[in-house]
């Protein structure tokens, strides 16, 4: 009989866990090129219940375990800013960033120069190139990224393009095997050695939304919060139930 | 339960991404003004279940694992120096930038500040001065006796003195660039301060070397774009709305599980 309540534990562990995966994504609802969490369960059979089962048969107890989150890859919707440092990957690709950490990726395009003249971003780690990081002369303007990654600008004085790298877009065969690291990056196993991406495009003077579902994580959290009230509703008719089997079953007569 | 600090740094980040918006539209008649934009990203991640870990003796591996985010962090609020729109004034002493670089203001502290308002006037000693009354650098001053005043679009300034009937310069119009604007110090009043992360100061002479053109009798115009202020606004609203809507969720959870202990 205790089964019952320890299984509505173990969904309610679980719907908890469900309601934080839910809170970090509406957390980064306006979080430029977030990807959405969601959670994945799956039944744990418990193998002592069936060893010790009341009845012998019908003893299955599905017991309910968090197994997993996986990212939703799919593409966040493009922002028009007009800026000429804002860049958007159409397609499965990332930017390869350089920090203190070692290398990690990006969808999070919106760059800057900082004032050793690198393109940085957001979080001021430098943006890699085919050949290292990206650099800018003092006097270069017109920043120019073309769908391929190739930088140009206009130099000083004259009204020439000149290159001034490639950004390096990779993509992963398993992408799932990134984990998030925060400030919008991910970080590659050890084993994993990210691959050229050629088919992604680069839109210049845009930046990808988050991919976050506004009413899907509504939904979401009605449910979750719904099912939680019934499962502690449940446990609590299961406790009432022993309560009263305790005060009838045991009641001495005089 | 970790919800409710999530969605906690997510109702900050929103009401921070809201103030942002909100001195944008305050100053969209400023003349320069620069507007911002505020930029999150996400916070750490617990890694419950690490991918790839092992999970039996034959190889097989986690395809996926649990990762848990504590929420949102605003990671900076850069100023995007676009070229806001020109318009004529007719004043003589209006100066727009159409292009990079920023005008070189004296402060009256003694340092140098920069800024993309050129609504410049006279002083009483004929100087040239922005509106708040401190100088422009290098100093220009117009004689008391000049019938009119031309400024082209290198920034040299002429005047036409009485009894002549060419023009005379009586000085140059200096502009100023950095590597990274958006490094840039505002301290308010439309000025700028160089900062570490700008990068040092590069001086130049209008419609040279990467410099814009002046454009005497317009000024520039804030580049805040009303419609895009107002549809951030209101995405702003709304996801901290939700966020409000998952600590009421995070507090029903709480509460049945305090009611079951009866």
């Amino acid at each position: 009989m205790q089964n019952s309540v320890l299984i509505g534990l173990s969904r309610q562990v679980a719907l908890g866990r469900q309601l934080d995966v839910i809170a970090n994504n509406i957390a980064n609802l306006n979080t430029g090129a977030f990807k959405s969490d969601s959670a994945l369960f799956e039944a744990y059979l418990s193998p002592t219940a069936q060893a010790n089962g009341p009845s012998g048969q019908n003893n299955r107890l599905d017991f309910v375990r968090d197994r997993a989150t996986w990212v939703d890859w799919h593409q966040g919707p493009l922002q028009q800013t007009g800026n000429p440092l804002d860049v958007a990957i159409e397609g499965k690709g990332f930017f390869a960033v350089q920090t203190a950490n070692g290398e990690r990726y990006t969808r999070n395009g919106s760059l800057q120069i900082n004032a050793q003249g690198q393109l940085v971003t957001s979080a001021g780690d430098p943006v890699l190139g085919e050949n290292g990081p990206i650099v800018f002369q003092k006097t270069d303007r017109g920043v120019t990224i073309s769908k391929d990654g190739t930088i140009s600008v206009r130099t000083a004085g004259s009204n020439q393009e000149a290159a001034r790298g490639h950004l390096r877009i990779v993509s992963f065969q398993n992408v799932n095997q990134l984990q998030k690291d925060g400030n919008s990056y991910y970080a590659a196993p050890k084993n994993v050695t990210p691959d050229p991406d050629k088919t992604s495009t680069i839109a210049q003077g845009a930046l990808e939304k988050s991919n976050v579902s506004a009413v899907l994580e509504m939904t979401h959290m009605i449910q979750v919060t719904r099912s939680y009230t019934e499962t502690a509703a449940m446990i609590a008719k299961q406790s009432d139930l022993q309560s009263t089997a305790i005060d009838k079953l045991a009641a001495v007569p005089a | 339960m970790r919800a409710l600090n999530t969605a906690a740094t997510g109702m900050m980040a929103q009401e921070l991404n809201v103030q942002v918006i909100s001195n944008n539209i305050a100053n969209m008649r400023t003349t320069g003004y620069k507007r911002q934009r505020a930029e999150f990203q996400d916070l750490l991640y617990e890694h419950v279940n690490r991918v790839g870990t092992q999970t039996s003796s034959q190889g097989t591996i986690l395809p996926a694992g649990i990762e848990l985010g504590s929420g949102v962090k605003t990671v900076g609020t850069p100023r995007l120096f676009t070229q806001g729109d020109l318009t004529q004034t007719g004043n003589n002493y209006d100066l727009a930038i159409r292009g990079q670089g920023f005008f070189k203001i004296l402060l009256p502290d003694g340092r140098t500040a920069y800024t993309r308002d050129g609504s410049f006037q006279l002083d009483a000693q004929g100087r040239l001065v922005t509106a708040q009354g401190n100088v422009v650098q290098p100093g220009i001053t117009i004689p008391s006796t000049a019938t009119s005043v031309s400024i082209n679009s290198q920034g040299q300034v002429s005047v036409t003195l009485p009894g002549s009937t060419t023009q005379s310069q009586v000085g140059q119009i200096a502009l100023t660039n950095f590597l990274n604007k958006a490094g840039l110090e505002s301290i308010g009043d439309n000025m700028y301060l160089e900062t570490p992360a700008s990068g040092t100061a590069q001086d130049g002479t209008p419609a040279a070397d990467g410099f814009g053109d002046l454009q005497q009798g317009y000024l520039e115009q804030a580049n805040v774009q009303a419609v895009s202020e107002i549809s951030s606004l209101i995405s702003a609203q709304r996801a901290y709305e939700m966020n409000a809507k998952v600590i009421t969720a995070a507090d029903q959870m709480l509460s049945a599980t305090a009611n079951l202990s009866r």
